[in-house]
């Protein structure tokens, strides 16, 4: 829908990139060109993050610039663009091409089916000879453009124009178009999850499904300039893309801190009671209880859950107990403050309890009154206002891009229960302590067992998400993104080790990582050494850098090079080096001498410690 | 707004030039800007602008401001 005159400047009022983009969602509008250019300069300050973004494309692509633009900026991205020349693919894939030159953040390729060869006949068989197809011709121009092109790609295909070819018949036939489109999205999306690391498949019938296949698609534009898409299309393609570069690029939020009237439910707890609050199948508690489910359904994506409520805990207590249609119980909340203290306070207080930076944090919230106070004293905290207008309020979390996800590892899915184990820990060590027992017995008594890998490329994905979300046990603060790390483990000179731990409570999953860059025959340097929070203060990371040091001295390395990079976040490793035998040089820098220093014992350690590597 | 005022701003923001840049007599020749992308975001600003769905066969002939003044006339007689 167009975007009036009086709703443009409510546009403008927003407080944020964020809420903007959520109105224009919320009521379906698409801002005209010349909206959408005075929006672009209205938000250019708050746009504090570059996105280089390369375009390969065989349709054309320009224009799709000022909703690309728009959209960035609603992402609070400063865009730059490159577009390949029209068709041109696998020429853009050379060291000296355009692209190359460019050196894009991400590369989106716009493709048609034909691209990839894929085709279909109603009376083929299964169309197994497609996926064989699709895999190859997307692999041949994958492999030489992920050799020469940094950075993450993000491959889009065309979906077709045109209603299947057997019309309403369609979906009953055995070689159906749908049946048969799926399948190669399928492949597609099967052959970058297998082959390449940093892809990304970005599926534009999700967009299509959202606005209407004629709504997005343009014939006239499509015959005419070879450019396929309405306005309306145009910006959901350039919102679903900046969007998921956003997600790339900004470092994801851990925490969906929670406030519950109004929220979780409908009305007022403390006053509206147990049968007064809207929660169930009738409106609107329905909007409720499905808004619970999208929340349960982040949880289970890996995002933590933190409850903050100004109520009495026995109030909010009953309905997490009692209420018949209250989904999020206790058990799926790592933190929960309902008190009547100011939420600011709150939220430090939980993220302070999670180890968590406040700016892992998103406050989702009904109030003007604590989203303000929150957004005034923690500016670093992001804020998602709960719609007023109660059917809005399931989709309220939909394309933020700090929630979105661009790859789901094991340790995502566990990560709630992991904070489960730790609860039990906490408990087990307090009772200990109270018998007069020392951290150490107490280390000794969870039979923490140690499993030390040197990387051959299978942990890609949670090892470049190890280095993206860690901030406090860092040395070094290095971020690299997937294709940064399978170039890593590509060179022999580099060695990624990692490490989980289990105890028994549970296992961490892979929770450590250090990257050694070996130099020369004699000489390494320890170019990124991080400890997940999640295991900090059970002297895991003296036993890792004692595995470390005992494969480098297997190898002939005599010295190895550390450096502490501080950042805000880091002091916590402010020390470590010279804890662990580093000696500080003059030139700042951090040295250890494996030639003459003596292996610790791995008795000294109240842990096992396993690894192939090690003798 | 007169529909030439209407219609310069809307090149202005299409083509990304100043308003200055446009006159009653400009044509796609006279605009280095005004190439085969810069002429469909104009034709998709007017629609936007003057709630049109034209034919695009249309298009070309629309090459110049006086073409399109006279075309947007001619809806608005409709």
């Amino acid at each position: 829908m167009k975007v009036s005159d009086k709703q443009f400047d409510e546009l403008l009022a927003a407080a944020t990139a964020q809420e903007i983009k959520n109105s224009l969602a919320s009521y379906k509008l698409v801002p005209s060109l010349s909206q959408a250019k005075k929006l672009r300069q209205h938000l250019e300050e708050s746009a504090h993050r570059k996105l280089r973004l390369g375009i390969l494309h065989t349709y054309t692509s320009e224009l799709l610039d000022p909703w690309l633009h728009l959209c960035a900026s609603l992402n609070s991205l400063d865009i730059e663009l490159y577009h390949a020349p029209y068709g041109v693919t696998v020429q853009e894939a050379d060291a000296g091409s355009g692209l190359a030159k460019f050196a894009p953040d991400i590369t989106l390729m716009l493709l048609q089916r034909e691209d990839l060869q894929a085709a279909h006949h109603h009376k083929a068989g299964d169309g197994l000879e497609n996926e064989a197809h699709i895999q190859r011709s997307l692999s041949g121009l994958l492999h030489r453009l992920r050799d020469t092109i940094g950075g993450h790609t993000v491959v889009t295909l065309l979906p077709t124009f045109s209603a299947p070819e057997l019309g309403l018949y369609d979906a009953m036939a055995e070689h159906s178009d749908a049946f048969w489109w799926s399948k190669v999205k399928y492949s597609v999306a099967k052959t970058l999850r297998n082959e390449h690391n940093g892809t990304s498949f970005l599926d534009f019938d999700q967009l299509i499904t959202q606005i209407g296949r004629d709504n997005f698609f343009d014939q006239r534009l499509w015959y005419s300039s070879a450019f396929p898409f309405t306005s309306d299309g145009a910006f959901a393609v350039a919102n679903a893309v900046t969007t998921f570069a956003a997600s790339l690029m900004l470092t994801k939020a851990k925490v969906i801190v929670l406030d519950a009237d109004n929220t979780l439910w409908g009305g007022v707890i403390g006053e509206d009671g147990m049968r007064g609050i809207a929660l169930g199948p009738d409106y609107p508690g329905n909007v409720y209880l499905d808004f619970q489910r999208r929340i349960l359904s982040l949880q289970q994506r890996g995002f933590i859950l933190a409850l903050c409520s100004k109520n009495n805990p026995d109030d909010v207590n009953e309905v997490f107990e009692h209420h018949p249609h209250q989904l999020l119980k206790h058990e799926h909340f790592a933190a929960e403050r309902v008190n009547w203290l100011p939420k600011p306070d709150n939220l430090r207080a939980i993220a302070e309890e999670l180890n968590l930076g406040l700016d892992s944090l998103i406050f989702v919230d009904d109030s003007d009154y604590e989203c303000t106070a929150v957004r005034h004293s923690l500016p670093e905290v992001d804020v998602i206002q709960v719609p007023s207008r109660a059917p809005l309020i399931p989709q309220c979390l939909d394309f933020v891009a700090r929630l979105e996800i661009v790859t789901l590892t094991s340790e995502d899915l566990d990560k709630t229960a992991m904070y489960a184990q730790e609860r039990q820990r906490k408990s087990q060590y307090e009772q200990l302590t109270q018998t007069g027992g020392s951290i150490e017995d107490y280390l000794r008594s969870l039979n923490m067992t140690m499993t030390v890998g040197l990387d051959e490329g299978s942990n890609i994905a949670r090892l470049a998400q190890l280095t993206q979300k860690t901030n406090q046990f860092n040395l070094t603060t290095r971020r690299y993104t997937e294709a940064d790390m399978s170039e890593k483990l590509a060179q022999a000179r580099f060695r990624v080790y990692h490490f989980s731990l289990a105890d028994n409570f549970g296992d961490s999953g892979i929770v450590g990582l250090a990257i050694v860059d070996v130099e020369s025959a004699t000489a390494a340097r320890l170019d990124t050494f991080l400890m997940s929070c999640r295991v900090i203060g059970r002297m895991a990371e003296q036993a890792f850098l004692y595995a470390i040091t005992v494969n480098l001295r297997a190898a002939g390395v005599t010295e190895l090079t550390a450096d502490y990079i501080p950042t805000r976040k880091n002091v916590l490793v402010e020390a470590f080096l010279p804890d662990n035998g580093f000696v500080q040089t003059s030139d700042g820098r951090y040295r250890l001498d494996l030639a003459s220093g003596s292996d610790t014992p791995e008795a000294g350690f109240p842990l096992q410690i396993q690894g192939s590597f090690l003798p | 707004m007169s529909i030439f005022n209407q219609l310069r701003e809307i090149m202005a923001t299409a083509l990304e030039l100043p308003e200055n840049a446009i006159n009653e007599n400009s044509t796609m020749e006279d605009i280095e800007e005004w190439d085969s992308l810069g002429h469909v975001h104009i034709m998709v600003a007017l629609e936007q602008q003057f709630d049109l769905y034209m034919d695009v066969d249309d298009f070309a002939e629309l090459n110049s401001v006086p073409a399109i003044l006279k075309y947007l006339e001619a809806q608005r007689a409709t």
